[in-house]
């Protein structure tokens, strides 16, 4: 597609010694779910600051529907609920809320804005009183506030309970498919599982995975393969065990009585289990399961921790 | 901009602990002034007691109701994470300043207007023209405060912040002729008090006096370093954020 909604071009942002984002080159087409993840300090919040423009880039640009951050913050085309964004105390839910509606440039109804947010009965309350997870809620009203066309969210659901939380991402699918392009970090993995139809991982500064939550998953090897191999039933080779077909990742451990614990994991694990037997191995205890997003996420930045310690 | 005006009007007014040390504090002060020094009296080469400490004390609720409002409110809504938040809104930067001057601006009327009320009733007789003229006076010297206190807002952290308002305002109140008048030996030190100048503000309702271009000069002076120095820590401040 030839529109953007953001994009990122070799951005670079240190603060004193520390590198928070490492060249990164991202763009965001219309419509899109993404999902930004990575562990902490990976440099997802640094992210979002550039992409909204409340910091600027060391290197590189970034732009937002083709202009400035800023301008498009101006045009009213960008809600954002960030994690460090605070609320005016003193004030009643249904002022703020009227005042953020008040300020868009293509703001909705107060009372609609409450309603999607799920905070009507909380209207008349003083926002210095509510809970973290109603507080959270009162965020996400500020970011619909208007007809925005790209909606970032950081941590979103944070300190949310579970039915919530539900409700919150019910309320996120019906602006996503309104056709607004959805922007969220979160530390939930199965939340950008079920949700995103992009997940990007961010670890160190650097983007290491950008696809669909599927291909994510392939790519850290999406099935385990694990089983015990007994000194009884003869001597097995390790290069073996690494040439079984879809393999990408081999966790080996011998036990004081001989028996090997083999965990693989592979991008193909019938292929792999077959090619076990072809070899004239005898696995004991075999189990295959398959990897959640949270284990693929972990496997992928793992291993990059290992690349750049090489 | 309005909008954000309004809502910054409407907190200030509901802040009750606010209003109390703003508005009533210097009106409770003023009436114990007067009984201390009995009412009779007059000070500073012939000027009422009432009509003195009148004035000092609008001027010190005045200045007081700027100072806390903006710089306790800024400094804490800065680390609160507002100040971000409206800078994801089409909200051009300057409007959340202007909004919190605005809504000291609203703030200090009543901290004049209580005063001046008790006074009247007091004995304070000024002519209509007097009154306004003074009430005006005092109302537009807040702004230098005003611009101080956003300055302080953005140079310093909330738990500073409180005392480093305390201390700058109490000193330049007891320098400045808000307790008592100000001596001859400290004259020449007091030009430099932007609170002095403020109260030399009324001097013009006096008999024979006309309003003190000096006074006038040397606000306008202290207005322009404090509002270049909030606009320098603002742009510090944005660049951080």
């Amino acid at each position: 597609m030839s529109t953007e909604v953001a994009a990122f071009r070799q951005v670079s942002k240190s603060y004193g010694a520390v590198r928070a984002v490492n060249g990164l080159d991202l763009v965001l087409r219309p419509g899109e779910t993404v999902a930004l993840l990575g562990p902490n300090g990976a440099g997802k919040s640094s992210s979002l600051d550039l992409l909204l423009g409340l910091r600027e880039p060391d290197q590189g640009s970034v732009s937002l529907f083709g202009g400035s951050p800023r301008a498009a913050i101006e045009a009213g085309r960008v809600g954002a609920m960030l994690q460090s964004g605070g609320l005016l105390g003193e004030v009643k839910v249904r002022e703020l809320v009227k005042f953020a509606c008040g300020i868009h440039p293509r703001g909705h109804h107060p009372a609609k804005v409450m309603e999607q947010a799920g905070i009507t009965d909380l209207a008349e309350r003083k926002v210095d009183k509510l809970s973290g997870g109603q507080e959270q809620r009162v965020r996400f009203a500020l970011a619909i506030a208007g007809a925005n066309d790209l909606i970032v969210l950081d941590e979103p659901t944070t300190g949310m309970d579970v039915s919530v939380r539900q409700q919150f991402w019910a309320a996120m699918r019906a602006e996503a498919e309104a056709g607004r392009t959805v922007l969220f970090a979160t530390h939930y993995l199965e939340e950008a599982d079920s949700i995103a139809d992009r997940v990007l991982v961010l670890h160190r500064g650097r983007l290491i995975a950008d696809g669909t939550s599927a291909e994510i998953k392939a790519k850290a090897g999406a099935r385990r393969i694990s089983f015990e191999l007994h000194p009884a039933d003869g001597a097995a080779e390790e290069s073996v065990l690494r040439a079984l077909p879809g393999t990408v990742g081999l966790d080996l451990t011998t036990r004081p009585d001989g028996v090997r614990s083999v965990r693989i994991r592979s991008t193909d694990a019938d292929a792999g289990v077959a090619g076990l037997y072809r070899a004239g191995l005898y696995p004991r205890a075999l189990e295959v399961t398959s990897l959640g997003l949270e284990q693929a996420f972990l496997t992928i930045t793992g291993e990059a921790d290992e690349e750049s310690a090489r | 901009m309005n909008t954000l005006v309004q809502l910054e009007i409407l907190r200030t007014l509901r802040n009750k602990r606010y209003l109390m040390f703003t508005v009533l504090y210097p009106a409770l002060l003023y009436v114990f002034f007067i009984n201390a020094y009995g009412s009779t009296d007059t000070v500073a080469g012939g000027v009422s007691v009432k009509a003195y400490f009148m004035v000092s004390m609008a001027t010190f609720g005045a200045v007081g109701a700027v100072l806390t409002g903006s710089a306790q409110r800024i400094s804490l809504e800065r680390k609160s994470g507002w100040v971000r938040q409206l800078r994801l809104t089409a909200l051009p930067g300057r409007a959340y300043t202007i909004a919190k001057i605005a809504s000291c601006a609203v703030t200090t009327l009543p901290a004049i207007v209580v005063v001046f009320v008790i006074g009247a009733i007091e004995g304070v007789s000024l002519s209509v023209g007097q009154w306004l003229g003074l009430g005006v006076a005092l109302w537009l010297g807040s702004f230098v405060f005003a611009a101080l206190g956003v300055a302080l807002g953005y140079a310093a952290q909330p738990d500073a912040v409180q005392p480093i308002v305390m201390i700058v305002y109490m000193l330049m109140a007891l320098l400045g002729g808000t307790w008592f008048p100000v001596g001859d030996s400290l004259k020449t030190v007091a030009q430099f008090n932007p609170v002095y100048l403020y109260n030399q503000l009324a001097t013009f309702v006096q008999p024979g006096q006309s309003l003190n271009l000096t006074a006038v000069a040397g606000l306008a002076g202290f207005l322009v370093v404090f509002v270049a120095g909030a606009a320098f820590l603002y742009r510090k401040d944005t660049k951080q954020a």
